[in-house]
């Protein structure tokens, strides 16, 4: 039940208070670019998931049981894009194959996960911090899920932002980025949520 | 060969200011954000960044005649992971300080949208000199770019610029330019990062907008005076065929 | 003799991978789009952030 716990506090952690873009800085890219619309964001925020916690399933293994006993342990960045990329292709190439539905909504967004740093991000720190493999999980669920909570959150603003009477020098991307700004502070609110849990 | 003169020039001005890969292209801004805390950990992204780019982008624009056309992005890729890996490798052994301080970071110059956007649309289609100026030209913008962001973090977050933690070959030496209680620290939080981008963002739009509106003035302008000449034409030959 | 078994493994399965992602590439390639499909329009809100001057979708600068 503990451990139970402390993964589901995890989760929670990695997803509200240091949340993967607006702490960690590592979604930035297609956080600017595709949240223009909400179904967008949607698509591209469920792509991302499912890269990701697939991503690292695959990676802490591959690294911990192979790359480390081997000690080419320095091949990990290597490995991991190509990981991620042969993950991004096959997904592509199922959908491709037997969902045209879902290749209309999300196809586009594939190329764009493969240089989403968010991903490659997780499974880089995942091993550098020498997290366990259940962490190593929560890490990823938690990130990745906050990412489509924050991107989902800002394009809904962003809607609104365009038909506001914004100066002219701020349309579009800098008064976006300042709303950035202000979910950041909210966010910062959270900190400390966790600190008085024993476990 | 044909080639305009000063076209080396061009090319290297391009990466600089007018198509400068952070503010008019918008690339590249997970590093942008995240290491620009303090101008040490910005100039050390910087110069890890551009030694990436020209190293992937000589070496591609080595191999474009030997790289088949399906797997050119593939290959671009692996390229560019090994460099990053070398260059990681080499930042853990002489530089510490600053492989601990960016982190995951320099793993992520791999999957940054400036290397292989300018691998794949740039060096694979010139020669090699061409391709070297180029990257340099990138490179150089973008380090410009995130040292300005830095900049105004850490002048304005902690009052003082300090040198010499992360180059420990530098003397260590701060200077601090606001006094310490009037520093706002909010810009080394990470939503300071996103307001100082969004305003570097709008300052150049409203530049860019003048600028615009100037030469709409300017061709407005010539439109009228061309009017008026033609009117002063077409009266002149009236008059001309009155005498007649 | 265990550590350069597992080299060996190591390295069989690092060019294992490599071959997995360029056939994963060539043949997302070259499958064709499932009808209906190819109409899809790029540059509109989805592809602003992306730098694939590659893409299947993009708009041909030549046929503008």
């Amino acid at each position: 039940m503990n451990i139970f716990i402390s993964f589901v506090l995890a989760i929670i952690s990695s997803m509200l208070i240091d949340n993967v873009v607006l702490s960690r800085f590592y979604g930035i890219c297609p956080f600017l670019g595709v949240s223009r619309k909400v179904n967008s964001s949607l698509g591209m925020g469920i792509a991302v998931v499912f890269v990701i916690i697939l991503a690292t399933l695959i990676c802490w293994p591959l690294y911990n049981y192979v790359l480390v006993p081997a000690g080419i342990a320095f091949m990990d960045t290597v490995a991991y894009i190509l990981v991620i990329a042969s993950i991004v292709q096959l997904v592509g190439l199922f959908i491709k194959k037997y969902s045209p539905s879902l290749y209309k909504s999300l196809g586009i967004y594939l190329p764009l996960i493969t240089t989403n740093c968010a991903v490659l991000g997780v499974a880089q720190s995942n091993t550098d911090q020498g997290l366990t493999f259940l962490n190593s999980i929560a890490n990823a669920m938690g990130t990745s899920i906050g990412f489509l909570l924050i991107i989902v959150t800002f394009s809904c603003i962003r809607v609104r932002l365009e038909s506001s009477n914004t100066p002219k020098a701020f349309k579009g991307l800098p008064i976006a980025l300042i709303c950035a700004a202000l979910m950041a502070i909210a966010l910062v609110g959270l900190q400390g949520l966790f600190s008085g849990i024993k476990l | 060969m044909k080639r305009e003169k000063g076209y080396t020039k061009k090319n290297f001005l391009k990466g600089i200011i007018a198509e400068n890969p952070l503010f008019v292209s918008i690339l590249g801004t997970c590093p942008a954000l995240a290491t620009t805390k303090t101008i040490e950990a910005a100039l050390g992204m910087g110069i890890l960044f551009t030694i990436v780019l020209i190293c992937s982008s000589v070496l591609v624009s080595l191999l474009r005649k030997v790289i088949s056309e399906e797997i050119r992005t593939p290959a671009y890729i692996v390229i560019i992971a090994t460099f990053v890996t070398i260059v990681k490798m080499f930042t853990n052994a002489f530089l510490p300080e600053l492989f601990s301080t960016l982190g995951v970071f320099i793993s992520l110059i791999v999957v940054n949208c400036i290397v292989l956007g300018r691998a794949e649309a740039y060096a694979s289609k010139n020669n090699v000199f061409d391709s070297f100026i180029d990257a340099l030209g990138m490179g150089l913008g973008y380090t410009l770019a995130i040292l300005s962001m830095a900049l105004f973090r850490e002048i304005l977050g902690t009052g003082a610029i300090s040198f010499g933690k992360i180059f420990y070959f530098i003397p260590y030496f701060k200077l601090q330019i606001i006094p310490k209680n009037y520093a706002l620290s909010i810009f080394q939080n990470p939503a300071g990062a996103f307001i100082v981008f969004g305003v570097i963002l709008a300052v150049i739009a409203f530049i860019t907008n003048r600028k615009k509106e100037y030469q709409a003035y300017l061709a407005r302008q010539e439109k009228i005076r061309k009017a008026e000449e033609a009117k002063k034409l077409a009266a002149q030959k009236v008059a001309e065929g009155g005498n007649k | 003799m265990s550590k350069e078994i597992s080299l060996v493994i190591a390295i069989v399965v690092l060019v294992a991978l490599l071959g997995i992602f360029l056939i994963t590439f060539v043949a997302y390639r070259k499958t064709p789009l499932p009808k209906g499909c190819e109409n899809l329009k790029a540059d509109d809100e989805k592809c602003a952030a992306c730098s694939n001057t590659e893409c299947a979708f993009a708009k041909k600068e030549e046929e503008k």
